[in-house]
């Protein structure tokens, strides 16, 4: 990696302004010790309403010394670090050489562990008190705020990662899949092809599929015609499609007749975010340990 | 001549002094400034930064106009730690439709560069109508008014890209016809989360290997 750094022309220009003002710092401060003093040339000093005239004091030593000490540092700065236009610096620093420099660092001392947890199976990571705890920390920083801190579901669009109940799947394979690609669901608005009539029907028909479904309700034959194809004949969901089963107690947006009513009528087309590119593969593995049973 | 005589002239010399006072202020910017108004590499778009459309212009200046720098910033440093909570580090070449940036230096919230696409559009308008229905700690205010205006009340969009295109940037005169029209119907809250949903997608994998 090198660094980007001005070149051509403006690297000249920068070269001698910056050398051209330290010479006139240098050169100022020189003068107004080492130069002919005042007292032996009172004819320099300006004499202002007839008998006005500025004393002489030099100013403190110490002064001196900070600008001398400042003058030598600035120097040396510009030898070792990049301050001269084109000119890397005799150190040759960069922004981007410290951080490859921070990543052969973070691989010295971690990879080792990492390598281990890429060979463990999830059983034994989940038996690792420490590793879980890592894995958690993870979760708390990246799935949290959607999630919730316990991954227990929030707002009613979020779902609950502790429950029995996968709408895209509950093994590790489809798990990964769930957060390196991420999810999105896709269920149109069923207003204008059923009506209110019919939205109410089925809404109304879901409810007692937790009990099999009551096949004398006028929405059986709605259901049967327009959701088995991704819900299911039953009610059991489809986890390709992401899917939820509609014959349990578990849901997403909400159980009660008018949410169901509403998710049926508006759709719904919850996302989850993907993390691949935002998670490396030990990440990832850890919180998939953390979510599969 | 020696220092003491320069020093006199100057004195007596309000014009002299004046001019003496320019040139040493302006020798940081000389050097500080010109050469890198004239550096391609800060000033070429990255491959995927393209100007703001209407909805993320004014989300833009809705951000600004709530304040919301106060408490974010838009810069990831080249940092490790940076890199593994926020995302790639910011590139000058992601701002070049940036009037001003908002780069920001205070970190009340996280940084924001790396935002888009990270939530759903769900996520922000909770987050945004209150903070605290999906992160039970947060300290950020809510914004619930912003849900209730409309985006087209935010300024007059077609004077802002006909301004940003005699500064150079590549709206064509259907953009700027069409402007007006698609901000119909949107609220300013739909117009912020367009712009966050916009934050840091500038880059492509060959921008990354740039170098730094
Ligand atoms: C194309 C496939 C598909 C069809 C057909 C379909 N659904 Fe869905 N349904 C889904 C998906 C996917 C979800 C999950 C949406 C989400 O998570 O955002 C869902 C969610 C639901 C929910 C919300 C569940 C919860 O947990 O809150 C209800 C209720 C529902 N569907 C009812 C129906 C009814 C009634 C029909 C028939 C009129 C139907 N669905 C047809 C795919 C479908
Ligand atoms: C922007 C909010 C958001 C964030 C952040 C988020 N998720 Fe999700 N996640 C969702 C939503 C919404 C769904 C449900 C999608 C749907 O409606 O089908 C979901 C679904 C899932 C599922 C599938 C659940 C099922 O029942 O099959 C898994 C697994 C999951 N998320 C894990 C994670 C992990 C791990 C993280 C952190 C790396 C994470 N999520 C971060 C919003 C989020
Ligand atoms: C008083 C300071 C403050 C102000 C002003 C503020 N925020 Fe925040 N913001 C926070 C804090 C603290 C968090 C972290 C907690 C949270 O997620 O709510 C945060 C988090 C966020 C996040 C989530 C970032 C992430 O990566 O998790 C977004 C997006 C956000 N703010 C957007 C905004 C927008 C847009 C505005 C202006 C309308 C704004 N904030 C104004 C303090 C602030």
């Amino acid at each position: 990696m090198s660094a980007d750094l001005p070149s051509g022309f403006w690297s000249g220009w920068i070269i001698v302004l910056t050398l051209f003002s330290l010479a006139c710092v240098a050169w100022l401060v020189w003068s107004l010790y080492f130069g002919k003093d005042i007292d032996e040339h009172p004819e320099v000093e300006p004499v202002w309403d007839g008998n006005l005239q500025e004393g002489h004091n030099a100013p403190p030593l110490w002064w001196f010394w900070m600008i001398f000490g400042a003058l030598v540092f600035s120097l040396m700065y510009m030898m070792f670090f990049p301050a001269l236009g084109s000119n890397a610096g005799i150190l040759n620093w960069s922004h981007g050489k410290r951080l490859s420099d921070s990543y052969e660092n973070f691989d010295a001392n971690f990879a080792g562990v990492r390598a281990e947890i890429v060979s463990m199976s999830l059983v034994e990571i989940q038996n690792d008190l420490d590793l879980m705890d890592t894995a958690e920390r993870i979760f708390r920083r990246e799935c949290s705020v959607c999630h919730g801190p316990e991954g227990r579901g929030q707002a009613n669009l979020f779902p609950n990662l502790h429950d029995v109940d996968w709408q895209w799947g509950a093994s590790a394979e489809q798990i990964e899949q769930s957060i390196r690609g991420g999810r999105s669901a896709n269920m149109i608005a069923w207003q204008a092809m059923l009506g209110e009539e019919g939205v109410e029907q089925v809404a109304e028909y879901i409810l007692t599929l937790d009990v099999g479904g009551d096949a004398s309700l006028p929405g059986q034959a709605v259901y049967q015609q327009s959701c088995t194809a991704c819900h299911g004949p039953d009610g059991a969901g489809n986890p390709l499609l992401g899917a939820p089963r509609l014959s349990d107690d578990i849901w997403l947006y909400g159980g009660d007749f008018e949410t169901i009513k509403a998710s049926i009528t508006n759709g719904r087309f919850g996302i989850m975010p993907a993390f691949g590119h935002r998670l490396d593969d030990v990440q990832i593995k850890l919180l998939i340990a953390l979510l599969v049973r | 001549m020696n220092g003491l005589t320069i020093h006199r002239k100057i004195e007596e010399h309000t014009g002299l002094l004046i001019f003496g006072i320019l040139i040493v202020s302006a020798i940081g910017g000389l050097v500080q400034l010109l050469p890198v108004l004239n550096q391609e590499s800060l000033e070429t778009a990255t491959s995927n930064t393209r100007p703001y459309t209407a909805a993320q212009l004014t989300g833009r200046d809705i951000y600004i106009r709530e304040g919301c720098s106060v408490c974010h910033s838009q810069q990831v440093r080249p940092l490790i730690a940076e890199l593994e909570r926020y995302g790639p580090y910011s590139r000058a070449g992601e701002f070049v439709y940036d009037r001003p940036f908002l780069w920001g230096s205070k970190r009340t919230g996280p940084d924001l560069h790396r935002l888009g696409g990270k939530y759903s559009d769900d996520w922000h308008r909770i987050h945004l109508l209150d903070p605290r229905a999906v992160v039970a700690e947060s300290i950020m205010p809510a914004y619930p008014w912003l849900d209730k205006r409309s985006a087209k009340e935010t300024g007059n969009i077609t004077a802002k890209f006909i301004a940003l295109r005699r500064l150079g940037h590549p709206y064509s005169d259907e953009d700027i016809s069409g402007a007006e029209a698609e901000l119909e119907g949107l609220t300013e809250m739909d117009a912020l989360i367009a712009y966050l949903q916009v934050l840091g997608t500038g880059l492509s994998g060959e921008d990354e290997g740039a170098a730094l």
